[in-house]
């Protein structure tokens, strides 16, 4: 395969100026100034169709790279090549004239972002539907809240058609449903064969999106490779080795989470679904031995708090797990949950304690685009009626 | 496009399909006078987005002002008022035959579009820091809008310039064609500066401060207020140097007919721009390269 971005030895390297105070004249002319590299020895291919997710702590030089790739700030050594045309996913409502109305300012951030005055014009009602603004397109944006503000801006960079994207945060866009309905959007390109890089702070985000991934750690890459033994290596990293989910199975731990994967009705791995949806969860484990007695259990939380909203569970008689690859698959027919950001998580246990075998955390996230209007995090089924109290209750 | 140096991945990806997407090579960024060459070529991607913005300036400019786009036309005759006021009634400042108001609003023409592009274009950088440290694009597109909002303005003004030349009954000749290559000169001239002074600002913010000072000295250091033979003939050569001087006192005598062309400050003035333009650009792109990293 070939590709469609390489980095050389990329580095950046910023000017840090230390100010002390400023005894005499001579302080005055010789400034001291000292060099800050934000990025260094930076290496990689992304081919083309792959999607690279680039995670890391904060500070780590992850923005500073995707500014290198789209040439908002020229690096300091090294070589970008870059095939194709290319964009960012980013707000652009900071583009915005608050006295144009919401059309003017498409148009206006659209051709910002290299679009056609003819692509936008042709996408327009697309762009208005995908922001939720309806019919407020020929208002000054200066009358818009500041969700249908950042809706619009982002609208317009989700309707470019680029051969390389690059997406930074977009989990911290709008309200949970608009970043799921980003998501969407960002899978749609990817199986269009667009060539993606991803940066998210979520690993379960990254590992769902992303094929391979890089860890950059104080501007260097720490790690690079396979996208889940990236972020089982980060994992690793910040939790001091606590977290071992992931890897072979050994003589302590018999059977090992491989994944815990989220399918669609169409078989396809997604991390976006729609309330109600029919859903797989994909618990993959690798068995040394055989064990008789095993309870496998995924378990769904909310992103924000964490707290247990429902699982779902082998029976409580225990499954017998044969050496090799299994995979435990819980199909749900109706995606009980509300619009907004779930996590994840999986444990393997003997049937009679416990005390887990392997477990899986943080690292499948599960974005909920739409659904009913409704508070707290369950889709719940439900019928109404009116009538007076002395009456018989008449369903409806 | 430059080929990349391991060919093999090109020609292994097209098999009967030729691989028609552009390759842009990323370097760390080095003074160089062919980038501006370079840079005009990837100029004309991004028509769309001149044209948009330029359209965009010329609509927000009187937006939430009572009197609107009247101001366009307001601005000069105000200038113009008080020159005439002060060089006509209280100064006697000899204009030939030609009515004062004329003869100022006819140098307030180009005057008015050089200052109005010098104004807007130094901050143009800086107040777009939102949109330079998140998007790219080719950012000499953002004073170079500013230029052709001002060359609107400056047409604006130069409508005025012909309604008050019917007014006073003074009808131009022949010559008055030459006023366009003089008017191309200006743009030329405009462009230079403005990019100059942008990319300057980015970095030193007195830029900024000083260019009212500095367009102030201009407004009386040109023949706006009074004809170019009032200036004494001993200081008239460091006078010309002025590049201003060859293009407001040329284009008044072409349009009102007062004379034939003055060569020598005509000449000062294309020297000027021929370098002028060329450095201004090249030392745009080279600021612009790291922009973001200080805007």
């Amino acid at each position: 395969m070939s590709w469609d971005v390489r980095c050389a030895g990329v580095g950046k390297r910023y000017r840090v100026r230390d100010t002390p105070r400023r005894r005499t004249l001579k302080d005055l002319f010789t400034p001291k100034s000292r060099d800050m590299w934000a990025l260094r020895d930076i290496t990689f291919e992304v081919e083309r169709g792959d999607v690279l997710g680039i995670i890391g702590p904060n500070g780590a030089g992850k923005s500073t790279l995707l500014k290198l790739l789209s040439s908002i700030t020229a690096p300091s050594e090294g070589e970008i090549r870059i095939r194709g045309r290319l964009a960012a996913l980013i707000e652009v409502g900071s583009g915005f004239h608050p006295e144009l109305t919401g059309r003017e300012n498409v148009f206006l951030s659209g051709t910002i972002l290299g679009m056609r005055r003819r692509e936008i014009a042709a996408r327009l009602d697309s762009i208005a539907d995908f922001a939720g603004i309806g019919s407020y397109l020929d208002v000054p944006v200066k009358w818009y809240s500041s969700g249908m503000y950042v809706r619009l801006g982002f609208a317009v960079a989700a309707h470019l058609e680029p051969d390389v994207l690059l997406v930074d945060e977009v989990l911290a866009v709008g309200d949970a449903e608009f970043q799921a309905r980003c998501l969407r959007r960002i899978q749609d390109l990817r199986e269009r064969g667009a060539t993606i890089v991803f940066i998210s702070h979520d690993l379960g985000t990254v590992e769902r999106m992303c094929r391979r991934a890089i860890l950059l750690r104080a501007g260097r890459i720490a790690a690079e490779g396979d996208a889940r033994d990236v972020v089982t290596r980060y994992q690793r990293l910040v939790t001091d080795g606590v977290l071992t989910a992931g890897g072979a199975p050994d003589e302590d731990r018999p059977v090992a989470i491989t994944d815990l994967g989220i399918t669609d009705a169409a078989g396809r791995e997604t991390c976006v679904a729609r309330s109600n949806d029919p859903l797989t969860l994909a618990l993959s484990l690798r068995v040394g031995r055989l064990f008789p007695d095993a309870i496998a259990q995924v378990m769904i939380y909310s992103y924000e708090e964490g707290t247990l909203l429902c699982e779902c569970s082998t029976p409580a008689e225990g499954i017998t797990l044969q050496p090799g690859d299994e995979a435990v698959r819980f199909e749900i027919d109706a995606l009980p949950l509300l619009p907004g950001m779930y996590t994840l998580g999986a444990i393997v246990r003997p049937r009679d304690s416990q005390r887990a075998i392997d477990w899986w955390f943080g690292r499948t996230t599960l974005h909920v685009e739409s659904g009913p209007a409704a508070r707290g995090h369950v889709a719940l089924p439900y019928r109404w009626s009116l009538s007076k109290a002395s009456e018989p209750v008449r369903s409806r | 496009m430059p080929t990349p140096p391991s060919t093999s991945a090109t020609a292994e990806l097209a098999p009967g399909l030729p691989d028609r997407r552009r390759e842009r090579v990323i370097r760390p960024p080095a003074f160089s006078l062919g980038a501006p060459f370079r840079s005009l070529g990837s100029l004309k991607d991004h028509g769309d987005l001149f044209y948009t913005l330029t359209l965009h300036r010329i609509r927000v400019r009187y937006k939430q002002s009572l009197l609107g786009p009247a101001w366009a036309v307001l601005q000069p005759l105000a200038t113009m008022g008080v020159l005439t006021v002060v060089f006509s009634y209280i100064a006697r400042m000899p204009t030939g035959d030609v009515p004062y108001a004329l003869f100022a609003l006819a140098g307030l023409v180009p005057w008015i579009a050089f200052s109005n592009a010098v104004t807007t274009s130094t901050q143009s950088l800086v107040s777009h820091a939102q949109l330079v440290t998140r998007v790219y694009f080719p950012r000499e597109i953002v004073p170079l809008t500013y230029v052709c909002a001002a060359l609107v303005d400056g047409a604006i003004t130069g409508v005025l310039l012909l309604l008050l030349m019917a007014y006073y009954g003074v009808a131009p000749d022949a010559s008055v064609w030459l006023a366009l290559p003089i008017l191309l000169l200006l743009a030329a001239l405009m462009t230079g500066v403005a990019l100059a002074a942008a990319a300057t600002n980015v970095r030193f913010r007195d830029v900024g401060v000083a260019i009212p000072i500095v367009l102030q000295m201009f407004l009386f250091a040109s023949p706006i207020a009074y004809p170019l033979d009032t200036v004494p003939a001993r200081v008239m050569d460091l006078y010309i140097l002025n590049p201003l001087v060859g293009i407001i006192e040329n284009f008044r005598r072409v349009m009102l007919d007062t004379g034939p062309l003055h060569g020598p400050s005509l000449a000062v003035t294309v020297i000027w721009v021929v370098v002028l333009l060329p450095a201004a650009y090249a030392w745009f792109k080279q600021v612009e390269a790291t922009a973001a990293d200080v805007v």
